[in-house]
């Protein structure tokens, strides 16, 4: 509809000339005209009464006749004014003055200015100004930023389409922004394009298709997202499509097809292939998933893959089994990784088991540890479980020489949590004037000074 | 009903022995009389003739309170003397005020204006305010005379209070009295009286009357001197004028 209208704009502009070149002063005894009063207003040297006319602009004197008005005034402001009125045309939402504001665009010489009639667009428009803000793309900020923004609001059926080619057939270096445009706009429609981009040379196309697959991937795509991670570089590429292929097995929607689908993949690909998944299998994880890792351990040939896939399991279901393999391995490689998987594992947030079962199993992997570095990891890791029990169990550690700055550190960051610290607060006293005493850290006792006073502490921004 | 009317007698009995401190829940009995009586006449009248008994006997500060507060719930006319002498006394006057603001009867209009005449200058000032929020148009005259003496007299309190009230009366004499004021020395007074004349224009936009509130407005945008010549005032002004004319355009 607004569309429609755009063609007559010359013509309404003409008119809307002519009626401010008349003058409607804001004390006129005639008949009161709201436009001109506010026009009037937009053109003084104050920005108090400006900000009345802007109010005028933005909140009231509706119609698309008082739009035109508005907006033939664009072209005759200073800058500053111009990038007000901007701002409040965008806040108005009336498409009526688009056309206006591509003059300014294209005309202003203000990068600034250019810059708001770019976000300015990016309300009012519609598929009109695809082509426009496609092109302030290639400009530097802030006009680069602005229209990325833009295009993301832009409203209009045709728009998703415009940009989806643009992802598609683009200007090569833009495609990776499009893709990432589509992926804030949540369009869909591209999605069944995005597997392929996996494949292509540019680096930056297949990251971006990776986290928009990571937001909106599903079942469908998972084939395609496995071809796309056995293509990948190891590195930086792989671990992010491997992210992806996790969230999209394990929480986007239709996940547990999607799981079955990666499986389905994982046992028909080759096994050099099978090691390059294997990471992304754990952490998938699941009984199907965890019965295929069995297997691979009890295959010499292929049990180092299998060990590596349980030390990235996500849940402590594999538990068990690494303590298993550690009591009767003899391999120092492989007791090393074991160790260090349940290093990870034992005290990590698991809705499968309690905070008691994981205390328990800190305190075997514990046990089991060979120097002071795993020791102090592993007490490192411990304040992930938020009980006095587990704040008992590093306070025992405060006194020993080796392992108490990392004991220090968990009986501080437990302290943190008020309720728990309130709940036992002479328990805690005594223990953050023990870590006064004992660490070298003057963050920590800085900070068991604050919670020691009730108070809190938040971490300094780098 | 028996029993209700007992634990009534009750809480009178506790009422006449209430004071700050003293367990208000002995005077719930009234509380539910109060709510009880809404649509029963005889009910209402006979609860309203007690409590107005009580405020001439020598009761506490707390006690008189409570019974206004009462009072502006079921008030009638029939309360009214009973209220009038609390007008004059300083430690009562405001809670008398508070239950005949609210007593819709024009008796309660009438005390409250005879009291103005008759008050000590300083309880003048609470008077004019219950006016106000009556919005009673009778004491128009009575209130622009005593801004105008009072400003003289450089009462500036009382001054400025008489131009609030004219401000939230708003009717036609009102507005005719606020625009004859002359512009006054103190800034206190000056501004209040630009105040009510910006109350005046809003309640007249309000009532969709835009073209007598556009004069008004008109007035203090072009006023040339004066602390109407303040900005926050023209930007007050012009905001008003932009209001009404579209108010003016669409009608």
């Amino acid at each position: 509809m607004k569309m429609l209208f755009r063609p007559l704009l010359t013509v309404f502009l003409g008119l809307a000339l002519v009626a401010s070149s008349t003058g409607s002063g804001l004390l006129a005894a005639e008949a009161p005209d709201p436009v001109g009063l506010a026009i009037d207003l937009l053109r003084r040297d104050d920005a108090d009464f400006r900000r009345i006319g802007l109010d005028a602009v933005a909140h009231a004197t509706p119609g698309e006749a008082a739009t035109y008005r508005y907006a033939a005034l664009l072209a005759k402001l200073p800058p500053a004014n111009q990038r007000e009125l901007l701002a409040a045309l965008g806040d108005r939402g009336d498409g009526a003055a688009a056309a206006a504001v591509t003059a300014v665009l294209l005309a202003s010489e203000d990068v600034a200015v250019r810059a708001d009639a770019i976000r300015t667009l990016g309300v009012l428009g519609n598929d009109t100004e695809v082509e426009l803000l496609k092109a302030s793309l290639a400009k530097p900020d802030p006009e680069q930023a602005a229209a990325r923004r833009a295009l993301v609001t832009l409203q209009g059926r045709g728009v998703g389409k415009q940009l989806a080619d643009a992802a598609r057939y683009g200007e090569p270096g833009l495609r990776p922004t499009f893709i990432t445009i589509l992926a804030e706009r949540r369009e869909r429609s591209i999605l069944p394009d995005l597997p392929a981009f996996l494949s292509e040379d540019d680096a930056a196309v297949r990251l971006a298709a990776a986290r928009f697959l990571a937001t909106f991937g599903g079942p469908d795509q998972v084939d395609g997202m496995v071809a796309g991670l056995l293509k990948a570089p190891a590195g930086r590429e792989r671990d992010e499509l491997s992210r992806a292929v996790v969230v999209v097995c394990t929480t986007n929607d239709r996940h547990a097809e999607a799981a079955k689908q990666f499986l389905k993949q994982f046992k028909q690909a080759a096994a050099a292939d099978q090691e390059t998944l294997l990471p992304t299998l754990g952490r998938i994880g699941g009984p199907e998933a965890l019965a295929i890792v069995d297997g691979l351990v009890a295959d010499p040939a292929r049990r180092a893959f299998g060990i590596k896939a349980l030390t990235v399991w996500p849940t402590a279901e594999v538990s068990d089994r690494l303590f298993k393999l550690l009591g009767a391995t003899t391999d120092a490689t492989e007791r090393r990784q074991l160790l260090d998987g349940l290093i990870r594992i034992a005290p990590r947030p698991d809705s499968t088991i309690n905070d008691a079962k994981r205390l328990e199993l800190v305190k075997q992997t514990m046990a089991l540890c060979e120097t002071d570095d795993d020791r102090r990891r592993l007490l490192d890791r411990a304040d992930a479980i938020r009980t006095v029990a587990a704040f008992r169990y590093v306070v025992g550690y405060l006194d020993e020489p080796t392992l108490r700055e990392a004991a220090c550190q968990s009986v501080v960051d437990l302290a943190h949590h008020r309720s728990l610290r309130d709940a036992h607060k002479d328990e805690f006293a005594k223990a953050l004037d023990r870590v006064i005493a004992v660490t070298k850290n003057q963050e920590l006792i800085e900070r068991a000074n604050r919670y020691k006073e009730g108070k809190t502490w938040e971490r300094k921004k780098a | 009903m028996a029993e209700q009317l007992s634990a009534l007698d009750t809480a009178f009995t506790a009422l006449a022995a209430f004071d700050w401190g003293s367990d208000a829940k002995a005077l719930q009995p009234i509380d539910e009389a109060v709510v009880a009586c809404h649509g029963d006449a005889k009910q209402r009248a006979d609860l309203e003739r007690r409590l107005s008994a009580m405020l001439s006997q020598p009761t506490s500060r707390a006690a008189k309170e409570y019974i206004c507060r009462k009072l502006c719930l079921i008030g009638t006319a029939a309360c009214v003397p009973a209220l009038v002498p609390l007008l004059g006394q300083a430690e009562h006057s405001h809670m008398a005020r508070y239950a005949l603001e609210r007593i819709v009867v024009p008796a309660a209009g009438d005390a409250l204006r005879t009291a103005l005449k008759t008050v000590p200058d300083p309880l003048k000032i609470g008077m004019i305010a219950s006016l106000a929020a009556r919005r009673d148009a009778q004491s128009v005259p009575v209130i622009a005379g005593i801004l105008a003496a009072a400003t003289q007299a450089g009462q500036i309190r009382l001054a400025v209070a008489a131009a609030d009230a004219l401000g939230q009366i708003q009717t036609a004499e009102a507005v005719t009295k606020l625009t004859a004021t002359a512009v006054a020395a103190d800034d206190a007074v000056a501004a209040a009286v630009i105040n009510a004349r910006l109350a005046v224009a809003e309640g007249l936009l309000a009532a969709n009357r835009p073209a007598q509130a556009r004069a008004i407005y008109q007035t203090l945008a072009t006023a040339a001197t004066g602390p109407t010549q303040a900005k926050s005032i023209k930007l007050a002004a012009t905001r008003g004028l932009l209001a009404c004319a579209e108010k003016q355009a669409v009608s």
